[in-house]
């Protein structure tokens, strides 16, 4: 429960709350004006993380070299390789398969089943289990044109803005276009949408969305959605064969230049395995555990950025690595549950952040960086944020709105997860508003693909957070599930034509882990320091000291 | 001569100098007991314990829902449970009387359950024909829009409806509540032997063989005797007595099949309620010709 | 207000004692302690259902069972990891599959070994009735299973109770997929937008949009007129 001196605070957000019911009545979801371009860009350049003196940096080495990059992944990239590339006979491979996919979550197992359906056999590298990612936690919703009051045209304008237009045109056009048969497509495997009692979709809006296109699986769209891709793959036993515990720390090429397969690592043996592969498809997730500037994430443990360090030592090039997306609402209360997401839905839903006076100060539904930034000005400049005892300072996001608005017990039947959460530390969202304040949540920018998923790497795909283009330099809610199930078709789509066209292989060859390490090696990077970081290191330094020996994954945090 | 030797618990700890005394005598005799290199207790605590709270954890929990309906306002001050089929009957009524007989085990039962509140025992286990005869079989009478006249019908008790005595709702040997509800539907009740024979009840998943000798028994009884068709009171027997003739036609192919119908099958009949309320296509041996021949249907 | 140095508690993990924070959860007091997981740790927000264990608290005889990124420490508390759940799983090929009662029996068949003991509900982390959802399939209704179900996340703690040995989370993982292909309402909409995208409606338009140049789509973004549901 709340401690008394927040009690006060809330005992004024109760005030407030019959005004803002009425506003709501009366406006919907605008109580409050949205900002336009300038006022946009204006609280974006004072108060975005990504816009301080010190959030970028340029890096050193690699196809990116003396771009600006956000420092942790310059600092991340700057690393050297896990292994030892002469102590590999690649004549000798563990496992031969037309594709290898890296990274087992939605993006990954929608590739495998795509192109396992396309007659592929394939394998799955995975760092921890099947669905153990990114898209097993995703709450709010994935987004889809597929209502008669909305428009692929429509979505393509919200996901342009959303991302200041600094998206890939052809990744988004593909990507609107697909995305009502990819709801079909979950929908035939036996995803649970929420309905209307009619049947039709029960959709909601979104941050920065001009439609209600939000499709959802109660607040569990994730889960909804990446259970059944994984009870899927488990079902396929013949055509997919998948290893657990087995991140990918280095690729292979051949001496041709096309993806040939890749090196994993058995995180409880320790063993290294050579895979072959025609096709390669990396979809490994975004980096929320690297903590950028010291930030909580709502990120999977194994959310490390591998197959961005992975596909740039190979020598690919990254896109609007300088953006990183905090999510307006994480929780800074009660201290077990801080970084935690607080799903969009809340407040598509009818939920309203506001001050510790109970005031609302912004529409709550901007884009997220733009929302984000407006909480950060209101708690930190305009000192009218709340502050926890652990001294971590928010603002409220008053969450018994939803159940005025959409009726006793909407909150418990639509936002199960969140209910629950909270409930575990006896307080009831029904009842009692969140303390929030934005958390790291997502990875921007990534490894470009072009609207195949397909790198300047031939046969080596990219889907799904790994990726940057398709969201600019902002995404909006529920574009990241529709992301992997997208763009994770596609790469499986065209990694498995590629291996029915036939593919010659030349020399197997870690020539670029070499050619990365010499790069390294001249602006003389500390030898411990390694990447794929593959798991974050969590061990207090008091107890660090006294491992002496001890081998550790993570070298950077 | 050496024989296999089980020594058990005690004499290998209270009783050691009597495993002596035997070991040694035997020995004497030239008969040597050579001792199971690894056993275990006879088994003998489990049928020891006279605890048999297990069974009634399920019981339990249904009559512990009767009293959150009273609570929750679904019904007035009403705790007693009404269910259609004979086999839950006889389990949940057991379960009530098991209670009453030892009202200390309550606290060991609620320590059971979960989320529940505790059971007080006061939860009495009805079945439907009870409320029919409560509510008097006149009531019945004047609901009937078709007459059933022509009918003869051999009313099945089994066993769960009457046995044992403190469970059931008739005279073990001479029921008849079945037989009133027969009368007041318009339908003549036939008197025959076999109306409160077993039916093999859940052996007929795994030994249909004595399932369907028992029906042969049964059915042929009450052709015997006159019946047109017969009536049970509980889903299962109708089951075993309707879907195993066909198991009885293949072995005796002189048999001729006879319908069997659920009791408030034949309620909806004589209420003329809808076909679909009648649900006689469910049944295995279909009833319709038959009815329709007495000019029912 | 602000707490200036953080109660300690004494955990036992795995028969050791250590000193942790009171507020820790048991994967941060094992972090604490010097472990470094690599198993049985997953999401750690209470989504991928990696991290069920079990643990007893001080002077309860109960075995209790929860989520190791949900549940805090307590003094005294003696904790393990279990670091995977083996469970079988049939295979199946969904599209090949009816709804009904008798796929259940086929597929599941261990359910119908349920004698209503209620542990796995006991046990659940999510505060599901498992037991009314395996009930709910005994009696072929898929619909109830999968809504009753909905919050499941996996983690195998039902299973590891059950005495009938029953695979709870398995069957409904089926349930919910049979519901969502099957039982639920057709979305019609849904493929009326498949076939105008298939018969290329917004083809031109959207050729020009991703043509256009900056300025004029900001333009055309700001200017795009919102009706939200």
């Amino acid at each position: 429960m709340y401690p008394d001196y927040m009690l006060e605070s809330i005992k004024k957000v109760e005030q407030t709350r019959p005004q803002r019911f009425e506003l709501a009545k009366k406006h919907g979801k605008q109580v409050y004006p949205p900002m336009g371009e300038k006022e946009r860009g204006d609280i974006l350049a004072n108060y975005h993380p990504d816009y301080k003196d010190d959030a970028l940096r340029e890096v050193q080495v690699g196809p990116n070299k003396g771009e600006k990059l956000t420092a942790k992944v310059s600092d991340m990239l700057e690393s050297h390789t896990r292994i030892d590339p002469k102590k590999f006979d690649l004549n000798k491979p563990d496992h031969v398969t037309d594709v290898l996919v890296i990274g087992a979550g939605s993006a990954g197992m929608s590739a495998a089943i795509t192109a396992a359906g396309n007659g592929s056999k394939v394998i799955i590298a995975t760092k921890l289990r099947l669905g153990d990612s990114n898209s097993m936690m995703a709450q709010g919703g994935i987004q889809a044109a597929d209502q008669k009051d909305d428009s692929p045209i429509l979505h393509y304008l919200d996901i342009m803005g959303g991302g200041h237009f600094d998206n890939k045109p052809e990744l988004v056009k593909a990507f609107v276009k697909d995305a009502p048969s990819a709801i079909k497509w979950l929908s035939d495997l036996g995803v649970m949408f929420d309905k209307n009692p009619d049947g039709s979709m029960m959709v909601k809006p979104g941050g920065g969305t001009c439609r209600s296109r939000m499709h959802s699986t109660r607040d569990y769209t994730g889960a909804g959605i990446c259970r059944v891709l994984r009870d899927e793959v488990y079902n396929l036993p013949d055509k997919i064969k998948y290893l657990e515990y087995n991140p990918v720390v280095e690729l292979i090429l051949d001496d041709k230049g096309q993806a040939a397969g890749a090196i994993t690592y058995h995180l409880g043996t320790k063993q290294y395995s050579i895979i072959k592969a025609k096709s390669v498809i990396i979809s490994t997730g975004g980096y929320g555990r690297l903590h950028i500037r010291g930030y909580e994430t709502t990120n999977h443990y194994g959310a490390t950025a591998d197959g961005l360090m992975l596909a740039y030592r190979a020598g690919v090039k990254l896109l609007y690595m300088d953006s990183v997306q905090y999510h307006p609402t994480g929780a800074i209360f009660p201290e077990q549950i801080v970084g935690f997401l607080c799903t969009e839905k809340i407040r598509t839903m009818g939920a309203q952040p506001v001050n510790k006076n109970g005031e609302l100060f912004v529409y709550p539904l901007e884009p997220r960086d733009v929302e984000a930034s407006s909480f950060i000005r209101e708690s930190h400049e305009r000192n009218l944020g709340i502050t926890t005892p652990k001294g971590l300072r928010g603002i409220w996001l008053d969450s018994p709105l939803v159940d005025m608005i959409n009726g006793e017990g909407a909150i418990n039947k639509y936002l199960p997860a969140m209910h629950r959460q909270y409930a575990r530390f006896d307080i009831d969202i029904a009842k009692y508003p969140m303390l929030v304040f934005p958390t790291l949540h997502y990875q921007n920018g990534g490894i470009e693909i072009n609207k195949d998923a397909e790198t300047t790497i031939p046969g080596l795909y990219v889907a799904g957070e790994a990726t940057g283009g398709v969201h600019g330099r902002n995404r909006l809610m529920g574009n990241s599930q529709m992301d992997l199930i997208v763009f994770g078709r596609r790469s499986g789509l065209h990694a498995s034509e590629r291996v029915k066209k036939g593919v010659k292989f030349g020399k197997m060859s870690l020539e670029h882990v070499y050619s990365y390490e010499k790069e390294v090696d001249e602006i003389n990077i500390d030898k411990n320091k390694i990447a794929p970081i593959l798991l974050p290191d969590y061990i207090p330094n008091h107890v660090k000291e006294k491992q002496v020996d001890t081998e550790y994954f993570g070298t950077l945090i | 001569m050496k024989i296999p030797y089980y020594p058990g618990c005690t004499l290998k700890s209270t009783a050691k100098h009597f495993e002596n005394s035997a070991i040694e005598s035997a020995k004497a005799l030239g008969i040597e007991f050579v001792e199971l290199p690894k056993w275990n207790c006879c088994g003998v605590v489990t049928p020891l314990a006279e605890d048999d709270i297990m069974h009634h954890v399920a019981p339990v929990r249904n009559l512990i829902r009767v009293l959150e309906m009273n609570k929750s306002g679904a019904v007035n001050d009403e705790k007693r449970l009404l269910t259609l089929c004979s086999m839950c009957f006889n389990t949940l009524k057991r379960s009530t009387l098991r209670i009453k007989e030892k009202v200390d085990d309550l606290d060991v039962l609620n320590d059971f359950m979960y989320k529940e509140e505790d059971y007080d025992g006061s939860v009495e286990v009805v079945h439907f024909l009870e409320i029919l005869r409560e509510n008097g079989f006149d009531e019945i009478k004047k609901q009937v829009k078709k007459s059933l006249e022509n009918l003869k019908i051999a009313p099945y008790y089994g066993c769960m409806l009457l046995r044992p005595k403190d469970i059931g709702i008739d005279d073990a040997e001479r029921p008849t509540i079945f037989n009133d509800l027969l009368t007041s539907l318009s339908a003549e009740p036939i008197e025959w032997r076999a109306k409160n024979k077993c039916c093999g009840s859940f052996l007929t998943l795994d030994n249909k063989e004595i399932v369907s000798r028992l029906g042969y028994d049964i059915l042929t009884n009450a052709q015997k005797s006159g019946a047109d068709l017969i009536v049970t009171s509980c889903p299962l027997c109708a089951f075993n007595l309707d879907n195993r003739q066909k198991i009885i036609k293949q072995k005796h192919p002189e048999f001729e099949e006879i319908p069997v119908l659920y009791f408030t099958q034949l309620m909806a009949i004589a209420f003329d309620l809808d076909k679909e309320v009648m649900g006689l296509d469910g049944n295995y041996i279909n009833p319709v010709p038959l009815l329709e021949s007495k000019g029912i249907l | 207000m602000m707490k200036s140095k953080e109660n300690m508690v004494t955990v036992y993990i795995m028969g050791d004692a250590y000193n942790v924070p009171e507020s820790s959860t048991i994967i941060t007091a094992m972090e604490y302690s010097g472990f470094q997981l690599t198993t049985g740790v997953g999401c750690r927000e209470g989504f991928c259902g990696a991290c069920a264990t079990i643990y007893r608290e001080k002077g309860d005889y109960k075995l209790k069972g929860g989520l190791a990124c949900q549940t805090v420490v307590t003094d005294g508390m003696t904790l393990a990891q279990i670091p995977f759940m083996p469970a079988e799983k049939p295979i199946y090929d969904l599209k090949e599959l009816k709804p009904d009662i008798n796929t259940i029996k086929e597929l599941f068949p261990t359910i119908f070994r349920c004698v209503s003991c209620n542990t796995c509900t006991k046990a659940c982390p999510q505060d599901i009735d498992v037991m009314d959802y395996i009930q709910a399939l005994k009696k072929g209704n898929i619909a109830e299973a999968a809504d009753i179900s909905f919050d499941c996340i996996r983690c195998g703690l039902c299973a590891l109770r059950c005495p009938a040995e029953i695979v709870q989370y398995n069957a409904a993982t089926l349930a919910r997929r049979l519901y969502g292909s099957y039982l639920a309402k057709k979305s019609p909409e849904v493929d009326e937008s498949i076939e105008d995208i298939k018969a290329g409606k917004y083809d031109k338009e959207l050729e020009e949009l991703t043509k256009m140049d900056r300025k004029t789509l900001s333009e055309k973004y700001y200017a795009r007129e919102t009706k939200l549901r």
